[in-house]
């Protein structure tokens, strides 16, 4: 009996690491741009159905397919950072850019029902031997994909963070995150430290996509479900943190996994929407508080 | 902002008939329909215009709102056998004390936290309508019970009755938002939208203000989700509930331009029927519909973030002489 609960505890901390990933990149533009990108479910879709297309078409391990449609994504997000949300941002950028959260909003629909009618609604997912794979423990049985899941998001996470921490160009960001006039006015380029915000974090976005696809099928409609939870972990561990993101993932990944052994699956979506109202309305600041200010 | 009147009160009458009257013209039931379907955004855009565009707060949950109206009018018919005539003021009060829950909880958050709020309020809603299988269906739904001619119970075979209704239900949406952005009840939303803190600091009870027009706002949307139920007699968590409808409403209104008295009604009376003409054209392609509201949402916020009633406001402008003066002689020399 309680092996089921350590089962579940331990799936939940492996696919709460993935979704933890997906939030990382909404976290750093939250923190960087004080922009919501209601997007970012969107992008996880595309980056899902590239993975999809590099793993069948050219019939790479779907772990390969990682690195390739990071770099794809990144390409995106630099060029929708510098062509799209830049010139709707300036315009506000003293004030709430509720308008970019209006632009993001546009591009989710447009890009879910322009994939619905490019793609059609069926569910795609790899099938690839490595994917169907487990590795057995004792009573507990963990499938690779899970385990690839776990350490590729705890690696990238903790490279983030030191990226961010000890790099020029990661003190650029972060500065530009917490005062962007006092950073110009030491000469760091805010257009090209948004640009670089946003491509990161669409580049880790294109990871996790990889990562996640072997878990769960593609659809248009994808990065609905996964986009809302990105927003609840960006919340719960505190906007602009990024160790925060991968914490506020796994709690969500337990929350979901465990709570769907004690109660209807269905309830433990709504659990996690309360979680995040609960959050939002008694610590704004996140679990953990804020690690940018 | 407030709308001034060239048209004489004769002329605006017959404007009215005439609209009342275009049914007449046709038989064409799919027309009508699609007439229907138009007046009932333009109505849902207008209820959403009092919190989301003259008090300024962003809320994409209202889909939660439209459908607790419909969901309780139609339970109250179908297993009372209260007629939704009725039954929709119901709706309405129960819309209105969960925009109260919501609001106590959310508005003070700001922007952005606010519109997520909204949209986590209303997939909470959804997922617990889901699962009341035995009360209200479920993802089923529920089907309202027909009884084909009945106009005292909301029902009508012909469309004509929609139409009349849908256009009364335009025209009190439409009042009562004129009535607000002449009202000081309107100066406080639209000071409170423009600078909170300078709101808060001159003594505008803000958060009590944003409530009222959270409640207002509620309560007239239940109302338009009990018209789409005895329209198409069928609801459901997907078709009433679903995310897309909160979105779909907000767009309409901020396309057409948000706080404005006519924004909600020309986004309205553009989308629908190109929504209904992109899905013509394209054979039925799935998702070409949505595609257009993104696609312009994307647009207006990049060239005129004001909506479309910003563009109207310029060729006026433009029509005038220089000075503040002989703008007004003209247009007091219109309205005569």
């Amino acid at each position: 009996m309680s092996s089921i609960y350590l089962q579940a505890l331990l799936s939940g901390i492996a696919s709460g690491a993935v979704y933890g990933l997906i939030a990382l990149g909404l976290s750093l533009q939250f923190g960087v741009m004080k922009i919501i990108n209601f997007a970012h479910g969107s992008f996880l879709m595309m980056a899902m159905y590239v993975s999809y297309a590099l793993a069948t078409q050219a019939g790479l391990h779907p772990l390969v397919t990682a690195p390739l449609t990071a770099v794809a994504l990144f390409v995106v997000g630099y060029a929708c950072q510098r062509w799209l949300i830049d010139a709707i941002y300036r315009k506000e950028i003293s004030r709430e850019p509720i308008g970019v959260l209006i632009f993001t909003t546009g591009l989710w629909i447009f890009l879910d029902y322009g994939f619905l009618a490019l793609v059609g609604p069926d569910s795609r997912s790899v099938d690839s031997p490595w994917a169907n794979d487990v590795l057995v423990m004792g009573d507990l049985i963990f499938t690779y994909p899970q385990l690839a899941g776990l350490l590729v998001a705890a690696v990238i996470t903790a490279a983030l963070v030191a990226f961010l921490r000890y790099t020029r160009t990661g003190r650029a960001i972060r500065a530009t995150g917490q005062d962007r006039e006092a950073a110009g006015v030491l000469g760091i380029d805010s257009a090209r430290v948004y640009q670089l915000s946003f491509a990161i974090g669409l580049g880790v976005l294109g990871v996790a996509g990889a990562l996640l696809l072997p878990l769960y099928p593609a659809n248009p409609f994808v990065g609905d479900i996964f986009g809302m939870r990105a927003f609840v972990i960006v919340v719960l561990g505190g906007i602009g943190s990024v160790a925060g993101a991968f914490w506020g993932g796994i709690i969500v990944g337990v929350l979901e996994s465990v709570g769907s052994q004690l109660i209807p699956v269905t309830y433990a979506e709504a659990l996690i929407f309360l979680l995040f109202l609960a959050v939002m309305y008694f610590r704004p600041s996140g679990l953990f508080g804020v690690e940018n200010e | 902002m407030m709308s001034k009147h060239t048209l004489p009160a004769g002329a605006r009458v017959a404007l009215i008939a005439a609209v009342a009257a275009a049914p007449l013209l046709s038989d064409n039931q799919y027309l009508l329909s699609v007439a229907v379907i138009t007046l009932l955004y333009a109505y849902l855009a207008l209820s959403w215009n009092i919190l989301g565009g003259i008090a300024g707060q962003l809320s994409l949950g209202h889909a939660a709102y439209f459908g607790l109206g419909a969901y309780t009018s139609t339970w109250l018919f179908v297993h009372l056998g209260l007629s939704p005539w009725l039954g929709m003021w119901a709706g309405a009060a129960v819309a209105v004390a969960a925009s109260v829950v919501v609001g106590l909880s959310c508005l003070q958050l700001r922007g952005a936290y606010f519109a997520l709020a909204t949209i986590a309020t209303a997939m909470v809603i959804k997922t617990l309508v889901e699962n009341a299988d035995s009360l209200l269906g479920g993802p089923r739904g529920m089907e309202v019970t027909l009884l084909r001619d009945a106009p005292l119970y909301f029902q009508h075979t012909r469309k004509e009755f929609y139409y009349a209704v849908a256009l009364a239900f335009v025209c009190a949406a439409w009042f009562v938002n004129r009535q607000i952005l002449r009202s000081r009840f309107g100066y406080y939303l639209a000071a409170l939208r423009n600078d909170q803190e300078a709101a808060l600091a001159l003594g505008v009870p803000t958060t009590r203000y944003k409530l009222l027009a959270a409640m207002l706002s509620a309560g007239l949307t239940a109302l338009g989700g009990t018209f789409y139920a005895q329209f198409v007699l069928y609801i459901s968590p997907d078709k009433v509930l679903g995310p897309n409808l909160g979105v779909v409403i907000a767009v309409v209104c901020i396309i057409g331009g948000r706080g404005t008295l006519w924004g909600p009604v020309v986004g309205a009376l553009l989308l629908l029927p190109g929504e209904e003409l992109a899905r013509t054209l394209s054979g039925g392609l799935v998702g070409v519909d949505m595609m257009l509201y993104g696609l312009l949402l994307m647009l207006v916020i990049r060239w005129e973030p004001r909506g479309l009633m910003a563009i109207f406001a310029r060729w006026r402008e433009r029509g005038r002489p220089a000075g503040a003066g002989a703008a007004t002689v003209r247009a007091a020399e219109g309205s005569q």
